[in-house]
């Protein structure tokens, strides 16, 4: 397995300074940090800014709203925004992978529904994968979605749902019937939908982003059933090699790594400087490797072994900046310190172990590994 | 930017026929294969990348690191990197490159030679296949603070012979007023630290592939348990971490080759050494691992690869420098998000 060496055209290096120029302006230096990564807090208003933009749904056509352009050029603006520590909890869902996967099988009256209003920022959506039964063994999922007079009755349960309670929709997995893979289709269900339920469960680090939702005879129509009836499990397939590969997978630390870099607790000393420099040279190298593969997708090929392949490393990445930064820090940090960046260093010890669960474990990646070189 | 893949199967087609196991294993014992040297040289391979008219074979750096990782996956036992640095130098200072095998004084904090009115005295440690080379090229400060490349032919030096990890030469030089044409370097002074360790990276992105190419052959071989090692998860996860190390380190060295082409790639070109040495760590220790005691023997092949990259990983840039050097210029600018996102060359470490 070979990744291709890119450089950014003079265009992206101009989207890039755009990026920036607007962030500047937007997080003046001395804005606390929104978060880790794309676990950063949700700001509708700030979503609806970048939408404004035409920095969200990039890469959906233009004739829907979207921006035409590329993986390339949605990664530039992404690795700017997760550098700042920038409030992306609202669209970030949306824009990565619900947004391409509804123009990818949606049809006409849902791609000329969702995804302008992806684009601009107004829909927030949350990923309905995961079940109780069900957490790396997707396939085994058991939420059932039957047919009913205009659409579907939907029971059941999802777990594990990052941001379910203040989005707009859920893009659900759900079993159609009894094949394996061949039972699963996807639905857009609306958050606000008769019979759903979305409960909050206490995070590791006392936030309340994730849900568990039940699913009570929720009646969906048949237009928001998103594809072919059991084409679920390949379309969701697809949606994964947009979660991986791509630089949230190794930025989630950025704004304290920068913190620290910055000196902003008091000089780096020298003997320390070497892990800064050993942090330095490995994030150069997996920029590298995530606009590698943004490339390949603009290319139109279908990278999902590399995806996986970039995701379990990086992953294991970002703990170990967490472990050496906290080294550095000196002492344990406070979760409820002044200091957002030493409470976001102690939200980085609780919550980094899901950095290599979130979006396939490592296990389940290593094997997706394995095997695609076995076939190569 | 794209491989030149008819090359790259063309110095392949040459190193498999040439230099099989066996010869890497016999150059242990007897040093430098003139033949193989000769038919290298006639390919034009030592001088690619370097100009012409000044007797290099032509070509671009990528060209050169190309062949290099292929040299790396075929562990070739031949000075090859050591040639082109040295005749780079010459070529950088004004000087025809002589024919024949060359190496360079990579420079080492203990080493004493220097360089007082045209007489080379002192002792250079380290020097690579100093046994076997015709010309040893080192850049020096003379007695004004101007740095010039000396380039004296070994015979008036003498060797202490010793050898790397690997088994290839790797000796001391001691130089005793030997006097010597110096040529001015306009370049900076750490200009062969940071080719030679692209070099050396090229090399071992190519052992790595190479490793991992030989482990997954391996396992998917072996049986045990009445099936083949490879069909246990916890054996492929080796094979997974050489996949990583192969795919990370052939990228960075493919970027820093650009970066280089263009301008001042130190800081790509450390990242990059730096990353190869920590990935050649978790990989030797993946592929012994899976292979078991077999690869820990010397009759079979995949220790040709791990002790290379032992060796490899001090030489132009260990960890440890190449941190340093990196964590301080990041230091001074005061962060990393706009060095990781820079365009090629226009960081300088």
């Amino acid at each position: 397995m070979r990744l291709e060496p890119t450089e950014l055209t003079p265009a992206e290096t101009r989207l890039q300074q755009d990026v920036r120029d607007f962030l500047a302006e937007r997080l003046p230096p001395g804005s606390p940090p929104a978060g880790l990564g794309m676990a950063a807090r949700a700001d509708p208003e700030f979503s609806r800014a970048l939408g404004r933009r035409g920095w969200l749904g990039m890469a959906l056509p233009r004739e829907y709203g979207g921006g035409g352009r590329g993986a390339v050029e949605r990664l530039i603006v992404v690795e700017e925004l997760l550098a700042a520590g920038a409030p992306v909890g609202h669209h970030w869902v949306a824009d990565r992978q619900s947004g391409p996967t509804i123009a990818a099988n949606g049809t006409e009256e849902q791609k000329r529904y969702f995804l302008p209003r992806i684009a601009s920022g107004e829909l927030s959506f949350a990923i309905g994968m995961s079940e109780p039964e069900a957490g790396s063994d997707l396939a085994s999922l058991r939420t059932r979605a039957k047919p009913v007079d205009g659409g579907w009755q939907v029971s059941g349960s999802k777990i594990w749902t990052t941001g379910a309670d203040t989005a707009t929709h859920i893009l659900a997995l759900v079993r159609t019937s009894s094949d394996r893979y061949a039972g699963l289709t996807q639905f857009v269900v609306d958050r606000h939908s008769q019979g759903l339920t979305v409960s909050p469960i206490p995070f590791i680090d006392g936030t309340r982003d994730f849900c568990e939702l039940t699913f009570d005879n929720v009646f969906v129509p048949d237009s928001r059933r998103l594809g072919e009836v059991g084409r679920g499990w390949r379309q969701n397939t697809a949606e994964l090699v947009l979660e991986r590969g791509g630089v949230d997978r190794w930025m989630s630390l950025m704004p304290v790594l920068e913190h620290w870099a910055a000196h902003r607790w008091g000089r780096v000393p020298r003997w320390a400087e070497a892990d800064l420099g050993s942090i330095t040279a490995r994030c150069w190298a997996f920029r590298g490797m995530s606009l590698s593969i943004a490339r390949m997708v603009d290319a139109g090929r279908s990278p999902t072994v590399e995806a996986a392949l970039v995701k379990e490393m990086a992953t294991r990445f970002e703990q170990d900046c967490v472990e050496i930064v906290t080294r550095h820090f000196g002492r344990t940090p406070d979760l409820g310190s002044a200091d957002p960046y030493e409470s976001l260093l102690a939200r980085a010890i609780l919550v980094s172990p899901s950095w290599s669960i979130r979006g396939g474990t490592s296990e389940v990646l290593r094997n997706i590994i394995a095997k695609g070189l076995a076939k190569a | 930017m794209t491989t030149d893949s008819s090359l790259e199967r063309l110095v392949s087609e040459f190193f498999a026929g040439s230099c099989p196991p066996e010869a890497v294993t016999r150059a242990e014992a007897t040093g430098l294969d003139t033949r193989l040297w000769d038919a290298a040289e006639q390919l034009g391979f030592p001088l690619v990348g370097l100009d012409e008219r000044r007797g290099g074979s032509g070509g671009s750096l990528s060209d050169l690191l190309v062949l290099l990782h292929v040299a790396g996956r075929h562990a070739a036992p031949l000075p090859l990197a050591e040639t082109n640095l040295a005749a780079w130098l010459l070529h950088r200072a004004g000087r025809d490159a002589p024919s024949g095998p060359m190496t360079v004084v990579p420079g080492a904090e203990r080493d004493t030679l220097t360089l007082r009115e045209g007489v080379l005295s002192g002792v250079a440690h380290g020097v690579p296949w100093a046994t076997g080379a015709r010309r040893v090229v080192a850049l020096l400060e003379d007695e004004n603070g101007s740095l010039q490349v000396v380039s004296p032919a070994l015979t008036e030096l003498t060797i202490h012979k010793g050898s790397d990890l690997a088994g290839m030469s790797r000796d001391t030089l001691v130089a005793r007023d030997v006097p010597v044409d110096a040529a001015p370097w306009t370049g900076t002074p750490d200009a062969l630290f940071v080719r030679g360790a692209l070099l050396r990276s090229a090399q071992m992105a190519g052992a790595l592939e190479e490793i991992l190419e030989l482990t997954r052959d391996y396992v998917g071989q072996r049986t045990q348990f009445g099936r083949a090692i490879g069909s246990f998860q916890s054996v492929q996860q080796h094979v997974v971490t050489l996949a990583q190390a192969s795919t990370m380190s052939s990228l960075a060295v493919r970027r820093a080759g650009h970066a280089a082409a263009t301008g001042d790639a130190s800081f790509e070109v450390c990242a990059t050494k730096l990353v190869l040495n920590q990935q050649s760590a978790l990989a030797t220790r993946a592929a012994h691992q899976a292979h078991g005691a077999i690869g820990m023997t010397q009759e079979y092949r995949l220790q040709h690869f791990t002790r290379r990259l032992h060796g490899w990983r001090g030489e132009f840039g260990d960890e440890q420098g190449l941190a340093l050097r990196i964590g301080a210029a990041v230091a001074r600018r005061g962060g990393l998000a706009r060095v990781i996102t820079a365009p090629s060359a226009t960081v300088g470490v």
